[in-house]
């Protein structure tokens, strides 16, 4: 088993937007979800972010960043074990909140460092 | 119902997997969408045809007449038919599904299910479809999904399978070996589906641990079952041993503590143990696991003879090998149980500050009934009334509310 980094990118002006209630439901509908990963021994770990922010660069601290207003910014990670690409890519693609396309998520193998070999 | 249309639902529930298996088989020309047209046309003509006229002597002769003619039909060029004689065995007079409730066509059908290259989810919908032929609404209800989601996933199922189409040929044995685990896998999600949703008191639900059970046998039947297959079967019969004692006379939840364990089926308890012994390998799988956890279950006397020790040693094993929250939990329960409440504690407090942890209705759930028993009872409400807005199941609810009432304010 290989290790995946899912990037949950949604619409933040979006999320502003929804009520208390539907947000709610946004949370369970992914608690299901993760339950159904956990089941199945693929859940490693995952937190939500929050949507405050800075953004970094050489010369300055952009302390709101351009993703508070951004269609499609990270809002959250989760951890997975997969088979393979594919399989990960698959699993991602089971997420309710995707499959109603109100969520894009980023599948991304994660480079295991010890099967590196380091110059030097 | 009316007589004609029970009689369709029936063949339909029997025999839809097995007519796409062997539309599959039948022609190189017919492709997955292909074969599954011709064969949903074949139960809407039936309908229509035996409602204005009367069912057949041998329905599920015209069934598969119907389908050959209308598959020969879509392929009028013929050039590739396989010498496969395609009605041999369905034209048996007075056929019994009921007799070989699995047959090769099935087994075929789990293999090419068991695709490494598809998500767990995923394997378990389309094995519910076409193996054990369900209807998307029925998939949707039992997986807690709407129609349009196990849509879907059969779409791009299909094109994965479209592309394999080879395992529904002939089952290789080399390809076999390779996706045991996969079948396993999905043998144990469905249980997993059935057992834990028994909450709703669905037939249908008790009626997927029962699938699930005829699939490893078959397993075993065609030789096909390894060592961790076994171990599953084991753990599945220790478990379905116990499911009638789950809910009391007035269908209310009872948990383990609180359970008349003479209920308990010892015949698959005794069925388990042989398969527990079959299981033994070099090679521990966290079926192996899972099940001797389940068998001590089943052999300690009362809930106060539990061997909790030994329990936590392996669930801390099975930890070893799937690093997973929901696992933790359990261990965590079980450490608790061994007296050890203090690591119990801090492993359910460190659960408790992961994000997706924290709003999960099992874990609340237990922190709740820890506390509880431990006499802090402001903590412990304040978890069980977390709990009681994270479940929609009204048996839960009530099982909480229960552990609620025993609250003085």
């Amino acid at each position: 088993m290989e290790k995946f980094l899912l990037l949950v990118r949604q619409d933040l002006t979006m999320l502003r937007r929804i009520t208390e209630d539907q947000h709610h439901e946004l949370i369970g509908e992914m608690q299901r979800w993760v339950e159904s990963l956990g089941e199945s021994n693929n859940y490693l770990g995952g937190e939500p972010l929050t949507n405050a922010g800075k953004y970094v660069t050489r010369d300055q601290v952009l302390s709101d960043g351009p993703f508070i207003e951004a269609k499609e910014a990270i809002s959250g990670y989760i951890l997975i074990s997969a088979e393979n690409l594919d399989q990960a890519a698959s699993i991602a693609q089971t997420c309710p909140v995707v499959m109603r396309n109100e969520m894009v998520l980023e599948v991304r193998p994660i480079l295991e460092m010890r099967n590196m070999k380091v110059d030097g | 119902m009316d007589k004609i249309q029970q009689e369709v639902d029936h063949l339909y529930k029997n025999c839809f997997g097995k007519m796409v298996a062997s539309l599959l088989r039948f022609s190189k020309e017919i492709d997955f969408e292909t074969a599954e047209d011709i064969v949903q046309d074949t139960f809407s003509a039936a309908l229509a045809s035996w409602k204005s006229d009367s069912i057949p002597t041998n329905p599920s002769g015209w069934i598969y007449a119907v389908c050959k003619n209308k598959a020969l039909n879509k392929i009028k060029a013929g050039k590739k038919l396989a010498p496969l004689a395609f009605h041999e065995r369905p034209f048996q007079p007075d056929y019994d599904f009921t007799e070989t409730p699995f047959d090769d066509q099935q087994l075929a059908m789990l293999f090419a299910c068991a695709h490494p290259d598809l998500a767990p989810k995923v394997q378990v919908v389309i094995t519910l479809k076409y193996v054990m032929n369900f209807k998307v609404e029925a998939i949707a209800k039992i997986l807690a999904m709407s129609i349009d989601g196990v849509d879907k996933i059969l779409v791009r199922a299909r094109q994965k399978i479209r592309d394999e189409r080879i395992l529904l040929v002939v089952p290789n044995l080399s390809k076999v070996k390779d996706r045991i685990s996969i079948v396993n896998k999905i043998i144990y999600l469905i249980f997993n589906e059935g057992h834990k949703s028994s909450w709703g008191k669905e037939i249908l639900r008790e009626e997927l641990c029962e699938e699930a059970l005829l699939m490893c046998k078959a397993l075993f039947d065609c030789k096909i079952g390894n060592k961790e297959t076994a171990a599953l079967y084991a753990l599945m019969l220790f478990n379905a041993a116990r499911l009638k004692a789950r809910f009391d006379l007035s269908g209310a939840l009872l948990d383990l503590e609180q359970q008349d364990r003479k209920l308990w089926n010892q015949d698959l308890i005794d069925l388990g143990c042989y398969y527990m012994q079959e299981s033994r390998s070099n090679v521990i799988s966290s079926y192996h696991y899972e099940s001797s956890i389940a068998y001590l279950h089943c052999a300690a006397k009362d809930f106060s003879s539990t061997d909790w020790e030994t329990i936590t040693k392996l669930y801390y094993k099975l930890i070893q090998l799937n690093p997973n929250p929901f696992v933790e939990l359990n261990y965590a329960i079980a450490l608790y149980y061994a007296g050890r409440v203090e690591p119990a504690m801090h492993l359910l407090n460190y659960l408790q500050q992961q994000s997706f942890l924290s709003n999960y209705y099992l874990l609340n759930a237990t922190l709740g009934k820890i506390h509880l028993s431990l006499g802090n009872f402001k903590e412990a409400k304040e978890f069980l009334l977390k709990t009681l807005q994270q479940t929609s199941f009204q048996v839960e609810k009530d099982f909480i509310q229960k552990m609620l009432d025993t609250i003085d304010d």
